[in-house]
């Protein structure tokens, strides 16, 4: 019994020698989950059932804010804006990146140089982007004028300063910049692929794009769904590539939630209307988030 | 900040595996014949190279062209005279308000920035990810999952009253405040990319550094990060990169001495003084791309092996 | 020097300072945006007139209104205020005062007299509950017309005086080639335009209403409809290349003979001095519409609540400064704007300024921005219904109505 006992307290003591220092290196970190990750973000959300302007007042207002936001013309078109975008961005990506994938995945020559080609973008700050693009589009001098130049002299393509098409800019922007990492992610997925599975379908003399349509692309699906997460969450978190190319315009034509929260925060002093927003994108980001991690944890697979 | 390559939750992937991507036939046997298919290939490839390339060429042309070259609208074609006069003007000419000493300010700024950011955040996924892996204390893995659904919040919800904390204790608008922030946000995926690693070593190798009397640090510095060459060079990628290429911390908590190079271009490039010098303004852009870009073809299979590394498995 | 009682008073104010044993030296820490060319040549006369009383001053030039406020306000809240902040006369610091974090000034207001100099609309932006807040440094005329006036010689057409008749001129500067209207095609400008002729032909009244009151109501009626029909019309003034141009960009188009007329605040006289331009002969400068109304914006200090009798001295000290002749006229000549105080003599600046202080001189003319009228908050929306409007050329007189109504019930 009491050897027992003191082999029992032994092993205690020896977990707590273990995880002592663990626990104090780890401690910076939870203190910064629990200040920031936790604290910050309830603080935001508290805020948003405030009538707090300019500083923070601690009474309670209900969904007096949210009614306003969902009310409001500017918080609207930047809700249309992000689903636009988001969807076509996500769509532009997936379908040239996926093109890119399996065309480079065809034993090509200088496959590396056309990888860096592809990827390059990536590496670049959205700012950046959005200034390029902004040159390339500027109706007075960048390819309009190019192509009338050419001799066609009706050809527009102004849709920088078109209200309407404005948002399109943006998107074509966005896909240039992120088209290579889902190449990336889906040739890694396509080199995964077995061998035997070609030789296969060759025997049975199945035509390559059919390979690819119906037995590799379902083969590439956890990468493919991956892939939809971290665009889904690029396109909540939209703001420098609006701020560079369009700053919002025109009009209000581009403008998207993440701008309207800084807006609102520092500018208009409004901080109730502007945590609102973001909790409204926390509820967007969640909402991608739940299926996928719902479909992981039933997957069985270990978090 | 740029998209860092994300993560997903559970995977423990080996980064130091052979690059996927370089996985199969790289270097496969070649079709001896251009049949049509071949050049349909190509063509598609050579295409979508051009539009990818296409920006920065035109980008490239017009910061050598001087402004009447440039307004006669030939965006494609050569400069008749290329000069680096824009350049120069845009490093240390180019004005925002009163200032005219050019972009070089916000590329000082970055390094500044940068250096410190860097070091503090990757040596913190180390510590992080080495007591997550070997000396796993209780609690700590949902900390860890908490911190990683935290990567995946829009950071409009944590800017204000991180604001507000920093003005009370006299962070706000200082190089120290914007240090702290891109460390706190480094974090998630800092971490998880060295907890994964370091799941893939064999445990042994702590466990006889345990018995030999080893301690916490000792084992750290002296077996575990000289094993960690690999995932260090990743982790600097990423985080050389997004750091680099942050705007909205910069914007909000770095304050008008230490605005990074992200924030000083935006700000160059909408102060005109009459005319605007679409050359500076390309000229200045590429500069402001220019170290993220020398990083990226330097480490070229690093960097993606740092997006594979995060994002597989999904 | 009708101002005599001010003058004594401030020389007393400034003699018993400089003669009193200084613990310490005076320093000021100052939050501010200007950080223009115009702009910080003003900042330099506020600066050395301190230095020279002795006082150190801390500059603390912050770029950008909002970063400006925000930065000055984190420090106030934060516990670690500076001496003194510049906000924009209006509605920006009034929860600031709200919260017990500003001085009130009453005792130097009295003793220097403001409430005798300074103009009833100005004068009513800085107090709050019967207290004065601020010290006013310059009035801006918000909304003034610039007009090339080589074209307009050329064409052999009178300015406009009235926004029908810029509609009216149109067609023949068009067949000339030269733009009618240039504008800076961001919110804030299509904003002030839109302004410029709410006042100018809706009137003082229906502005106040509608900007101070948020009477939505007024919105709906006759007036306001015709203001909008007309700045519709507007649209069709403009060139292609407007949206996203940079205000100062507008200006040069007509500086340079491009375009012809262009609306903006009296800062865009900055761009015509600098082109080596001169008031009345190679621009014009005009309040437009029947009630040539002075739409006044401007700049104010704020003195943040500090327990330490030498701060609060270097503060009476600093707020007596700006509000003197001399510091009064060099400031406004270099910032573009004109001395806020009545009593001053202009009659060494510029013909638009003397065309402001005409204005100043008639209470019925004097008319506060929206900035004094409105909080940010219903600034920030009206912004965005105009600049909606403003960009769709299909959006009906009716649609903006409807939504500006909305935007004024929804602000506080």
């Amino acid at each position: 019994m009491q050897a027992d006992a003191a082999a029992l307290s032994a092993r205690r003591r020896g977990r707590l020698r273990r995880e002592i220092p663990g626990a104090l290196a780890l401690a910076p970190t939870a203190l910064v989950v629990l200040v920031v990750f936790l604290g910050c973000m309830l603080w935001t959300v508290r805020l948003s059932f405030t009538s707090s302007q300019l500083l923070p007042r601690f009474d309670f207002v209900g969904f007096e804010q949210f009614e306003r936001l969902l009310g409001m013309g500017r918080f609207i078109v930047s809700a249309q804006n992000l689903v636009i975008f988001g969807v076509l961005f996500i769509a532009g990506c997936l379908v040239l990146g996926y093109l890119l994938a399996v065309f480079i995945d065809q034993k090509v020559r200088a496959e590396g140089a056309f990888r860096s080609i592809f990827l390059f973008p990536h590496a670049m700050s959205f700012v950046v982007t959005g200034l390029a693009w902004q040159w390339l589009l500027n109706p007075e001098l960048g390819l309009q004028r190019l192509v009338r130049s050419w001799g066609w002299e009706s050809f527009t393509f102004d849709w920088l300063v078109d209200r309407d098409m404005a948002i399109y800019t943006i998107v074509i922007a966005a896909i240039w910049q992120a088209a290579g990492l889902v190449m990336v992610i889906l040739l890694a997925g396509l080199r995964g692929v077995d061998a035997d599975l070609w030789k296969a379908a060759k025997i049975d003399g199945i035509p390559t794009w059919r390979v690819y349509g119906w037995i590799v692309t379902p083969l590439l699906k956890p990468m493919i769904v991956t892939a939809v997460v971290l665009l889904a969450i690029s396109v909540v978190k939209l703001f420098d590539l609006v701020v560079a190319m369009t700053h919002g315009g025109p009009g209000i034509a581009t403008e998207v939630p993440a701008k309207f929260v800084m807006d609102h925060l520092f500018e208009r002093n409004n901080i109730g209307l502007a945590t609102a927003c973001a909790v409204m994108m926390l509820i967007t980001v969640l909402a991608v988030l739940a299926p996928w991690l719902y479909a992981r944890t039933r997957g069985g697979q270990r978090t | 900040m740029n998209t860092h390559p994300s993560e997903t939750v559970a995977d423990r992937t080996s980064v130091a595996s052979p690059d996927t991507a370089q996985g199969r036939v790289a270097e496969g046997r070649r079709p001896q014949r251009l049949t049509l298919a071949r050049i349909g290939v190509y063509a598609f490839l050579i295409v979508s190279a051009l539009f990818f390339l296409l920006p920065v060429w035109v980008m490239i042309l017009t910061s050598l062209k001087p402004m009447e070259e440039i307004r006669q609208g030939t965006l494609l074609a050569l400069p008749a005279a290329p000069s680096l006069d824009a350049w120069g003007q845009a490093w240390s000419g180019a004005c925002t308000g009163l200032n005219c000493d050019g972009i070089q300010v916000g590329f000082w700024n970055s390094i500044r920035i940068l250096v410190p950011s860097l070091v503090l955040s990757v040596l913190a996924g180390a510590i992080n990810g080495y007591a997550l892996s070997f000396w796993r204390p209780r609690g700590a893995e949902l900390m860890f999952g908490i911190l990683l659904a935290g990567a995946f919040i829009p950071y409009q919800l944590f800017i204000y009253p991180l604001v507000r904390m920093f003005s009370v204790v006299g962070l706000y608008n200082s190089l120290t405040g914007i240090v702290i922030v891109h460390v706190i946000f480094g974090l998630p995926v800092m971490t998880l990319l060295f907890r994964n690693y370091y799941a893939s070593l064999p445990v042994e190798l702590f466990n006889a550094a345990r018995v030999d009397g080893g301690g916490f640090w000792t084992i750290l510095f002296r077996i575990i990060l000289p094993m960690s060459a690999p995932i260090l060079i990743v982790a600097c990628i990423l985080q050389v990169t997004g750091i680099w290429n942050d705007f909205l911390f910069g914007l909000t908590f770095a304050g008008r001495e230490n605005l990074p190079m992200t924030v000083q271009l935006n700000n160059i490039v909408n102060s005109t003084q009459g005319e605007r010098l679409y050359n500076v303004d390309m000229a200045a852009t590429l500069l402001t791309a220019l170290v993220p870009l020398v990083v990226y073809f330097v480490s070229g299979r690093w960097f993606v092996r740092g997006i594979a590394a995060g994002a597989v498995k999904g | 020097m009708k101002n005599a009682p001010i003058w004594l008073a401030a020389t007393a104010i400034l003699f018993a300072t400089a003669t009193a044993p200084r613990a310490q030296e005076e320093r000021a820490e100052v939050i501010h945006w200007w950080t223009s060319g115009g702009e910080s040549a003003g900042v330099r006369v506020i600066a050395e007139a301190f230095e020279k009383a002795g006082g150190t001053w801390v500059d603390n030039a912050v770029a950008g209104g909002t970063n400006a406020r925000t930065a000055a306000i984190n420090r106030i809240v934060g516990g670690n205020p500076p001496t003194m902040v510049q906000f924009n006369t209006g509605r920006q610091f009034e929860e600031l005062v709200d919260n017990g974090l500003l001085r009130p000034l009453d005792d130097i207001a009295e003793a220097q007299g403001w409430k005798d100099v300074l103009p009833p609309a100005i004068l009513d932006a800085i107090t709050r509950d019967g207290s004065i807040y601020a010290v006013p440094v310059n009035i801006h005329g918000t909304a003034w017309m610039f007009h090339n006036a080589k074209i307009f010689q050329d064409a052999g057409v009178t300015p406009p005086t009235t926004w029908q008749e810029v509609i009216d001129v149109a067609p023949a500067l068009r067949e000339k080639g030269i733009i009618p209207l240039a504008l800076g095609g961001q919110p804030t400008w299509e904003h002030s335009l839109f302004n410029a002729i709410l006042a100018d032909e809706g009137g003082p009244e229906l502005f106040r209403s509608v900007y101070g009151e948020g009477d939505s109501g007024a919105v709906e009626e006759d007036g306001f409809r015709h203001v909008a029909e007309l700045y519709g019309q507007m649209r069709d003034l403009v060139d292609p290349g407007s949206p996203g141009r940079n205000w100062n960009d507008a200006v040069a188009l007509v500086i340079t003979g491009k375009a012809a007329m262009t609306e903006n605040g009296d800062w865009a006289k900055g761009e015509f001095i600098a082109a080596g331009q001169q008031p009345d002969a190679d621009y014009g400068c005009t309040l437009m519409g029947p009630h040539a109304p002075m739409l006044i914006g401007g700049d104010v200090f704020v003195f943040p609540v500090i327990e330490d009798d030498a701060v609060i001295a270097t503060q009476d000290k600093l707020a007596g400064l700006i509000l003197s002749d001399q510091v009064q006229i060099d400031f406004n000549k270099v910032k573009g704007s004109i001395p806020v105080r009545q009593d001053v003599d202009v009659s060494s600046m510029d013909a638009c300024a003397q065309k402001a202080r005409a204005a100043m001189n008639d209470p019925a003319r004097q008319l506060e921005a929206q900035e004094l009228l409105s909080t940010p908050d219903r600034t920030g929306a009206t912004r965005d219904v105009i600049s909606q409007f403003w960009n769709n050329k299909q959006a009906t007189t009716d649609d903006f109505v409807q939504n500006f109504a909305d935007a004024l019930d929804s602000t506080y």
